[in-house]
């Protein structure tokens, strides 16, 4: 059983797609379903709306999430009336959501779920504190759609990425891009002595700012522009660019790549786990690639196993 | 009057909104729609609870703080009553709801209705907070429930049971029906439980005196919250303020510049609002009296986004409080500095004419701060001023009765006193007596 040992260790793991369809809810069922039951209380729940039984923009089938007995799940009060196996309810949020308020329950029987959990990261931060009245010991949270800030390390401790044939149909450009991803998410923690400037994409992005400075933090998002600017700053010499955590880097690969080879350095005050990554080699339009090459050359280029969980039918 | 209109006064009665620390959202909202109360029986009587609160605060901190602790998890379930009410048959989300609510209730020794409540939504007994159809509710659910467990894939069986949950659901609406009422009560209680526990443990942590109530209003002692904060934040105190007005009697303050003239008036207004929203009052003591309309003209930002001169814009808003004077209706009429922005000349006129047409309205009360020199019929008060030797530092901000309503020419005093070039000032001096003389 693939890497489900290694979620054991945390309280809070989350599973992120990089991209719709990438296999992201296979994946989440898979390690529910193989969760040691007996001695975990778990709580799952998705950062916003997801778990939809077709998926609204390519019309392909997507399977819902199954709980199972005994599973604690939270999701939006429209959801739930859906469809919901027998559920004991514990409570309902003060916070409205498009789709109503967030309901946790508690499943008595197995049953299929829609998740769609608070919508905002600070929600769902609200959301996991209270949870402690209930005995929790992991909470699985579903990242929705290109919304990576469920795995940001301040939401929860370790995660899961999914990729797959959704994000590109050519395994050489799916695994730079899913590479690249990795290299961020393993971006190292600074250690070096605290910035003088701190800047932030909307702060003037004037030069003599960080002229001769060595480390410059950055609030909020890392974009493009700023890190071009950052990037012309270099010709003075060494430079840190320290970010809150990877969720905040929204730059291209090739000017990432231009920085560093400039001598820039980037690094994160704070760190995620990257348990595992999981593909899934079918795409919404039919394209089929080769499970084994993928999982072969995207292992050897991010030096971490990689698992296609559909195929491979793991068993405990 | 809803106290959501009057939130943001500039005369700062947001503070204490917001220092107020309530528990639930909906008690948040309750207070945002109370009507400001116009009759003294009905704020005596909500300070007679609020006084009741405030002993529990003194002798038992902690109930109180359990009492708190609990009512955050107050949630405003009136759409859920209002279609009970109405007939509807609920679903498990909403049974869960009034199941809250009612256990939330009952810890709190809210109703006695309340036990029969969680007895229909408790058929095991358990008293526990979490809810679901329970099996015990019919026997039928329970074989059809063992029944879809052992074939899962039986569409007819899956049927029959829906059927009964949604039998079961119907009964268990009809049975709550009659509590509609009372839930909604006790839920508007608990938001009121709420919010005067937080105005009792307000009182306590600010240091507010509950005012009685007369005819004619008298305050020793007040303060204003918000600025005696950000003095303190500076290293600095409020100085507290007696004053006194009533109906049918024009009052005019008059004194120096920062003398604090318009924190006072600021004061007076808020003090005003609090009085009949039912919140406890910053003063050492207090003689409240009721008004049906209270108005606050003062100057703001407000009217440079509006595109009117600062000028026009004060006239128009003292335009529409006279109006409603003479009217049948008790008036509070709060104005800063009225004309302050024309010229002396045709200043002091209109604030002169101003108080002759608002002279012998038995239901007015009037309080004016003015830089100009008028005299009227009332009582004019006067700020003590700049502590003598004191280079300009030292301010006393106290309010006292003076027969004369001649404008203390205190400006160049203060100007001297600030060490202002002598030779400006003298200047001044010479052509003040030349014009006076």
């Amino acid at each position: 059983m693939p890497f489900v040992g290694e979620i054991l260790k945390y309280r809070s793991v989350s599973i992120v797609g990089l991209a719709k369809n990438a296999g992201k809810t296979e994946c989440l069922n898979y390690i529910i379903k193989r969760l040691p039951l007996d001695y975990f209380n778990v709580a799952v729940t998705s950062i916003g709306i997801d778990g939809e039984t077709t998926d609204q923009v390519t019309g392909t089938a997507k399977p819902e999430i199954t709980v199972r007995e005994g599973m604690f799940f939270a999701t939006s009060e429209k959801h739930f009336r859906q469809k919901h196996p027998l559920s004991e309810l514990y409570a309902v949020s003060d916070e409205d959501t498009a789709l109503g308020r967030v309901v946790t329950a508690k499943a008595l029987q197995a049953g299929k779920v829609l998740l769609s959990g608070p919508s905002s990261a600070t929600a769902l931060k609200r959301w996991m504190g209270s949870l402690k009245d209930f005995g929790i010991d992991l909470i699985l949270i579903d990242g929705a759609l290109s919304r990576l800030s469920a795995a940001s390390p301040a939401v929860s401790e370790a995660m899961v990425l999914s990729t797959g044939a959704a994000l590109s149909a050519n395994i050489k450009d799916l695994v730079a891009k899913t590479a690249f991803v990795v290299e961020l998410i393993g971006l190292p923690l600074y250690l070096g002595p605290e910035p003088e400037v701190r800047v932030s994409s909307f702060s003037a992005l004037d030069e003599a700012t960080w002229k001769g400075k060595r480390a410059v933090e950055v609030e909020g998002a890392l974009t493009d522009r700023l890190l071009q600017k950052l990037k012309a700053a270099l010709s003075e010499g060494e430079l840190d660019v320290v970010v809150g955590d990877f969720t905040k880097v929204f730059c291209s690969q090739e000017l990432y790549r231009a920085f560093v080879r400039r001598g820039g350095r980037l690094s994160v005050r704070m760190k995620s786990e990257l348990l595992a990554v999981c593909v899934n080699p079918v795409a919404p339009n039919g394209i089929v690639l080769d499970s084994d090459i993928l999982c072969r050359e995207l292992s050897q280029r991010i030096g971490l196993p990689v698992y296609d969980i559909v195929k491979n039918e793991y068993e405990i | 009057m809803k106290f959501r209109e009057i939130v943001e006064s500039p005369c700062g009665i947001r503070y204490l909104f917001d220092e107020l620390d309530l528990q639930s959202g909906y008690a948040r909202k309750v207070l945002l729609d109370r009507e400001m109360m116009c009759d003294a029986d009905a704020i005596d009587a909500s300070y007679a609870s609020l006084r009741k609160y405030y002993q529990l605060v003194l002798s038992d901190r902690r109930r109180v703080e359990d009492m708190r602790f609990r009512l955050q998890g107050l949630r405003d379930i009136s759409g859920t009553l209002a279609s009970l009410a109405e007939g509807a048959v609920l679903d498990e989300i909403e049974f869960f709801e009034i199941k809250h609510l009612a256990m939330l209730a009952d810890a709190l020794s809210m109703d006695p209705d309340m036990g029969s409540v969680i007895d229909i939504l408790d058929p095991d007994g358990l008293r526990i907070g979490t809810f679901y159809l329970y099996d015990s509710y019919s026997i039928e659910l329970r074989r059809l429930r063992e029944a879809v467990e052992d074939a899962p894939e039986n569409a007819a069986l899956q049927e029959q049971l829906a059927n009964e949950e949604e039998r079961l659901k119907k009964l268990i609406s009809d049975k709550l029906r009659p509590y509609a009422a009372v839930l909604a009560r006790t839920l508007h209680a608990l938001a009121e439980l709420d919010i005067s526990l937080a105005m009792a443990v307000q009182m306590h942590v600010e240091g507010l005196v509950i005012p009685s109530s007369g005819t004619l209003t008298e305050i020793q002692g007040m303060f204003h919250p918000g600025v005696r904060a950000a003095l303190r934040a500076k290293g600095r105190d409020f100085h507290p303020v007696d004053f006194a007005f009533r109906c049918g009697e024009p009052a005019t303050v008059i004194g120096a510049n920062m003398g604090g003239k318009t924190v006072a008036l600021k004061t007076l207004c808020m003090l005003q609002y609090l009085y009949q929203f039912g919140f406890a009052l910053p003063v050492a003591s207090a003689l409240m009296c009721p008004f049906d309309l209270i108005w606050f003209c003062i100057g703001d930002e407000q009217d440079e986004r509006s595109g009117l001169s600062s000028f026009s814009a004060e006239m128009l808003r003292i335009d529409r409080a006279v109006a409603s004077v003479g009217q049948g209706k008790r008036v509070l009429l709060l104005i800063d500095e009225p004309a302050r922005t024309t010229n002396p000349v045709e200043g002091t006129a209109l604030v002169a004419a101003l108080l002759q047409r608002l002279a012998d309205q038995p239901d007015l009360a009037l309080v004016m701060t003015t830089h100009y020199t008028v005299a009227h019929t009332g009582r004019c008060w006067r700020v003590m001023g700049l502590v003598p030797g004191s280079r300009g530092r030292e301010m006393d901000y106290r309010l006292v009765p003076t027969t004369s309503h001649e404008v203390p020419r205190e400006a160049l005093k203060i100007a001297r006193e600030l060490g202002i070039d002598a030779q400006w000032i003298d200047l001044a001096d010479t052509i003040m007596k030349r014009q006076y003389e």
